[in-house]
């Protein structure tokens, strides 16, 4: 069945699938993971760095981008459809500020990233969008704000997510540790997002980008010493937890 | 030929009947000429799977099953499947290489045929040095075989949507003489087992020999941590049993090892 209703993406399957929608949700599986947490005061977005050639300028290979001072996004999956939409959705914040003479809201710029890649999956000859988005910023009202957007044009709120390879396992991590005592401080917020990170990245700290915002303060990417330094907190927090549970058990 | 709607090309069947053309055709390829036939055979010769003894270019002459006799075959189908081999298996206790099997054909890289390196090796046969009875090539009475391969979880024929399983998971589908309970679920209809899996399993249930395939259905087919460890049930029953020793090095060895093999695409992020 999926073989004579995959080709288009304008033909339903008779059973009502879109399957080129469904195939580039499997494109996004395959770039690296990237997770979302909202905190209190905190939004944090890390990611999985992909190891660069030697040669190459690592530079340029970013998975987070800011697309407005207060606003900005994570992604995964294809690499060239997320540039297209991270320039589109930049201009668009420009072009509602100097409209309206007031920031885009985080939602705004969401529903319109939502909106971009729905109408690629109704228009003939053109493919969805590969890419999965986690939007972050505050508003002018000072909530934080988590979204994510999928291939089909659908996004929804979040308290914490990811998307990405093994994003499942990472979900699962977070829905059971994402307490409201995790997120009571803008630390521990932090710690969250690297310890769900760290149950898939393959090496370790030195494979993990971090981005944080603060209410009414700029994007902060973290340094490489900067995530380490949680990082060595991290493990030394669960080796003294793995010595409180054999004392207990002794 | 046709163009579809949606820009495709397919052959457009005709019922005016094409015999005169598919005669023509039959005719020009009878006349091949004794070159062809030689190329022909060339290739077929250079084409011969080979059994070689340990990383040298002597044959086995022997069958390896009668050099070695052995209770426990256990093989792995592809890269994920050989990593959790050799990251848990092979470093507890000591094995040895037997042999290795050489094939060429027009889609390998090298061209000579004589000189492929032992790295080139399309399969590599161990033993266990403690206890030479473990070892994998021999379809002979009282022995076992356990197949890993892996799957993409979109191969996998469900009512649930893809998104939704918790992949990577386990399934197994098993010989009528084997007669162990598996570790993990059965294969559920209308699921198949593809290539070489498949026709190992088939040689087993001919045979009549104990044989079970466990296969990983995961969304990450090239070599990850994640899909790896999912095999590790597989650990704790009666075939593998006793083979591993400590897995938490094994762990170790298995992150080194997907850090030697890391080669990223720029197209993905």
């Amino acid at each position: 069945m999926a073989s004579r209703y995959d080709r288009a993406i304008t033909v339903f399957s008779p059973d009502g699938h879109l399957f080129q929608v469904e195939y580039a949700q499997e494109a996004v599986k395959k770039g690296s993971t990237a997770v979302g947490i909202r905190g209190t005061n905190i939004v944090v977005l890390g990611v999985e760095k992909k190891s660069v050639a030697k040669l190459q300028d690592e530079r340029t290979v970013r998975k987070i981008c800011a697309l407005d001072d207060h606003v900005c996004m994570a992604f995964a999956g294809l690499t060239a459809d997320a540039r297209v939409v991270i320039n589109r959705a930049r201009v668009e914040c420009q072009s509602h500020k100097l409209t309206v003479e007031d920031p885009v809201t985080v939602e705004y710029i969401t529903r319109f990233i939502a909106t971009l890649k729905q109408k690629y999956t109704q228009s003939n000859g053109r493919r969805p969008f590969g890419i999965s988005a986690l939007i972050v910023g505050f508003d002018d009202d000072g909530i934080p704000r988590l979204y994510q957007t999928d291939p089909s044009g659908t996004y929804h709120a979040w308290k914490a997510n990811a998307i990405g390879r093994s994003a499942k396992t990472v979900r699962e991590f977070l829905e059971k540790n994402y307490t409201e005592d995790a997120i009571a401080s803008d630390n521990e917020a932090i710690k969250l997002a690297i310890k769900a990170l760290l149950e898939v990245v393959q090496s370790g700290g030195k494979n993990i980008e971090l981005a944080i915002r603060r209410r009414n303060q700029p994007l902060k990417m973290f340094s490489a010493k900067e995530v380490e330094l949680y990082v060595t907190e991290i493990e030394k927090e669960k080796e003294e937890a793995e010595k409180k549970k054999s004392k207990k058990s002794v | 030929m046709a163009a579809t709607f949606f820009g495709e090309v397919v052959k457009a069947p005709c019922r005016a009947g094409t015999e005169d053309e598919e005669e023509e055709e039959e005719e020009e390829g009878r006349r091949e000429t004794p070159e062809d036939r030689e190329v022909r055979q060339q290739l077929a010769r250079k084409r011969e799977v080979r059994l070689l003894r340990r990383q040298t270019k002597t044959s086995l002459e022997v069958s390896l099953l009668e050099k070695y006799p052995c209770s426990k075959f256990i093989i792995a189908i592809g890269n994920n499947a050989v990593a959790f081999l050799s990251s848990f298996v092979m470093n507890s206790g000591v094995w040895e290489e037997v042999g290795c099997a050489k094939l060429w054909n027009e889609w390998c890289r090298t061209a000579d045929t004589t000189h492929l390196s032992s790295t080139e090796a399309f399969c590599g046969f161990y033993h266990l040095k403690s206890n030479p009875s473990v070892f994998g090539s021999c379809p002979r009475k009282n022995m076992q075989i356990t197949i890993l391969t892996c799957r993409h979880v979109t191969d996998y024929k469900t009512l649930e949507s893809t998104g939704s399983l918790p992949s990577p998971f386990l399934k197994a589908l098993k010989t009528q003489n084997f007669k162990d309970p598996a570790c993990c679920p059965l294969l559920e209809q209308p699921n198949i087992v593809h290539d070489l899996p498949a026709a190992v399993l088939s040689y087993c249930q001919v045979w009549k020999i104990p044989a079970i395939l466990y296969l990983c259905y995961t969304d990450v087919m090239k070599l990850d941590l994640i899909t790896v460890e999912a095999f590790k049930p597989i650990l704790s029953t009666r075939s593998l049993k006793g083979l591993v020793k400590n897995i938490p090095q094994s762990t170790e060895i298995l992150k080194k090892l997907m850090t030697t093999n890391e080669i990223q695409s720029n197209i993905y992020t």
